[in-house]
């Protein structure tokens, strides 16, 4: 089924935009727009994590920032214990928790005194937590509408609890002053170019092992699954487990993103788990096209990048998204596979041509055409 | 005995609302297979209707009715000619446009509307209270239950006993063999869309002098009225009616006696176990397939 040629060429363009990423602030010296790219990254690194369970596999994840607040919580609950509180001194507790007359420090806080442990806990904890949802929902053969009704019912749920446990999460407020992410000394400062390495790194990094798992013989699998679940079944496999992998590693990219954005935005709330985000993360992937991962990835730079310029003016930004929902809805009808899909398509009808057609049509990108779409035609 | 009175009228009261709302909503998903994330716009929409009509025109909210039913009606006819007609093949897609369609109805209501609350007046004839066994309880909330159970038998009417019922179940139970039948589904189908949404339209209607109308008001209602579908069953009418006056009661008890974010919460950790264990719902005996 692979395709040598098509893979190496996929790789050289991601590798191509992983560096332009990478490059970004050796022509940028804007502390504020460098902020601003970095937090657009940690979508796109989102939009990455939801493609790879959607796009490949299937599952449409409507709770896909239920994982990604929880990464930015642990990250969050780690940064805020290495402060010093103005009411309590050095190792006292968080100011939200004095003001909420908490006189000890809750069990489930005290890890996180050690900065490895939040790291760890970023992604175990949404890693374990999907898992736990994916062996309850994938086990019972939970399929489709139901699931993705599922992962939104979860992610209210946990929601609703971080609002409503206030005097250990900060409810609405969220975790707010906290101190800045530290390795070995080194600080990285929200508005400065190691923020931005740090994420762009991540996000290069992530989606590679993204690519390497669509690559895999798991990843051929589970493109199965999503175009002939019964059929895999019938060959034997254990349709529950692959599921429940990739939804786990989806959650776990989540996570990570979810960590960074604490680290960008320097806070934690509880809208980093609500409805609209997840919302807005599904539209990215839509857009961009849900099954290549570096088309929902720059769809989340664009969707985000434009809403960004925009929020300038208020009128603007609610006409915006106005346009995106229309947007939005006419992806869905008419280019189920998104851009990506679209210059896939286009770059197929160049290459059918006669060799002397394709010199003069080098201008479109070609998407390369991915393995999945061989099995594609069946259902 | 007044308390355990006024504490089942306010159940009733919540699950005749429940019911208006869910009503379309199940009618929709039963016959069509659409779960429809625009409902609560329907509903929104509905409600604006009903300011709109009485800023501008003057006119009292229960002359108003017939024309919401229309406008929202068409409105969902529209949403049907122009998106979901598309997308019956790919029921993912539809939760996705439906999504969508729920967004740009709430923005264009925003930007024409303004995003402040509004207020609806009660109509003046049902604004007094009315004594059952000792309990006051308002005319208006009593008319809402009385019009609901009109709506819902009028539904059940059209779905038992009239050609169209008859060729709505029959699509529901297959649409592949009733259309070989000669059944124009997709005019069905069309039809129903815009039933159900002219019915949440009326529920958006008649809520509104009960809760200030906002452009997120339909968010909390679609949550509530699929929960009361996926308990009631796909395709049972009568298991929406019993689970809306379950759900109803419930909500109403839970609100009394704890606090509402744990209960929301619970209700959604419901939802989650029921559509694990039990997809078809508890009173439905068939499955859609």
């Amino acid at each position: 089924m692979k395709v040598p040629g098509k893979t190496t060429s996929q790789i050289a363009i991601y590798a191509a935009v992983c560096i332009a990423i990478l490059l970004v602030p050796l022509v940028l010296d804007d502390a504020f727009l460098l902020n601003k790219y970095a937090r657009y990254l940690v979508f796109g690194m989102l939009a990455v994590s939801l493609s790879l369970s959607w796009g490949y596999a299937g599952i449409l994840n409507l709770g896909q920032a239920m994982t990604f607040g929880l990464g930015s919580y642990c990250m969050a609950m780690a940064l805020k214990l290495k402060t010093i509180p103005v009411h309590t001194g050095s190792d006292g507790l968080p100011d939200f928790m004095v003001w909420n007359n908490v006189t000890e420090l809750p069990w489930f806080w005290i890890p996180f005194h050690s900065l490895a442990f939040g790291v760890a806990a970023g992604i175990l904890v949404p890693v374990a937590l999907a898992a736990l949802l994916g062996w309850f929902v994938f086990k019972g053969r939970v399929t489709g509408v139901y699931a993705a009704i599922i992962t939104l019912a979860a992610m209210v749920v946990v929601q609703l609890l971080i609002i409503d446990q206030q005097r250990f999460t900060g409810g609405f407020n969220g975790i707010t002053d906290l101190a800045q992410f530290e390795v070995a000394g080194f600080a990285f400062d929200a508005y400065g170019s190691s923020s931005y390495y740090l994420v762009a790194g991540c996000l290069a990094v992530t989606l590679f092992l993204a690519l390497f798992i669509t690559k895999s013989k798991t990843g051929l699998i589970l493109q199965a699954i999503r175009d002939q679940e019964d059929r895999v079944r019938f060959f034997g496999y254990d349709v529950a487990l692959y599921k429940i992998f990739v939804f786990s590693v989806s959650a776990g990219i989540a996570g990570l993103a979810g960590m960074l954005y604490t680290i960008v935005m320097e806070f934690a709330s509880p809208t980093f788990l609500g409805v609209p985000l997840s919302l807005s993360v599904v539209i990215w992937v839509a857009v961009g096209g849900r099954q290549s991962l570096l088309g929902a990835m720059l769809g989340a730079l664009v969707v985000t990048g434009v809403q960004g310029a925009l929020s300038e003016s208020e009128t603007f930004l609610e006409t915006w998204t106005l346009v995106m929902g229309l947007l939005f809805v006419l992806v869905v009808l008419f280019l189920p596979k998104g851009l990506a899909g679209a210059f896939e398509k286009i770059a197929a009808r160049f290459e059918r041509t006669p060799p002397g057609a394709v010199a003069e049509s080098t201008a479109p990108r070609s998407e390369p055409i991915k393995s999945g779409r061989e099995i594609e035609g069946v259902s | 005995m007044e308390i355990f009175v006024s504490q089942i009228m306010t159940g009733l009261s919540i699950a005749s609302i429940l019911m208006l709302v869910a009503l379309g909503l199940a009618i929709i998903y039963g016959v069509t297979g659409v779960i429809n994330l625009a409902h609560g716009e329907f509903v929104m929409l509905g409600a604006y209707a009903a300011w709109f009509l009485q800023t501008q025109f003057g006119l009292s909210l229960l002359v108003s009715l017939v024309p919401i039913f229309i406008l929202v009606a068409l409105f969902g006819w529209l949403i049907e000619a122009l998106v979901i007609r598309h997308l019956y093949e790919r029921p993912l897609d539809t939760i996705l446009a439906t999504w969508g369609i729920g967004v740009m109805a709430q923005q264009a209501v925003r930007l024409i509307a303004g995003g402040e609350l509004r207020y609806v007046e009660m109509p003046p004839a049902l604004a007094t209270s009315v004594t059952i066994f000792g309990a006051s309880e308002s005319a208006y909330r009593l008319f809402i239950l009385f019009l609901a159970l009109a709506l819902f038998a009028l539904t059940w009417c059209i779905y038992r006993y009239t050609h169209f019922g008859l060729k709505l179940r029959a699509i529901a139970q297959n649409r592949s063999i009733a259309s070989s039948f000669g059944i124009n589904s997709g005019r069905i189908y069309r039809f129903t869309f815009a039933y159900g949404a002219g019915i949440a339209g009326l529920a958006g209607a008649l809520v509104s002098p009960l809760k200030s109308v906002s452009p997120e008001m339909g968010t909390t209602y679609v949550v509530d009225a699929f929960m009361v579908v996926v308990l009631g069953g796909v395709q049972s009418l009568m298991g929406t009616l019993a689970s809306s006056g379950i759900l109803g009661e419930l909500t109403g008890y839970i609100a009394f006696y704890s606090n509402d974010t744990i209960a929301k919460a619970l209700v959604l950790l419901a939802i989650v176990v029921l559509i694990r264990f039990r997809p078809q719902g508890l009173f439905a005996g068939r499955v859609r397939t």
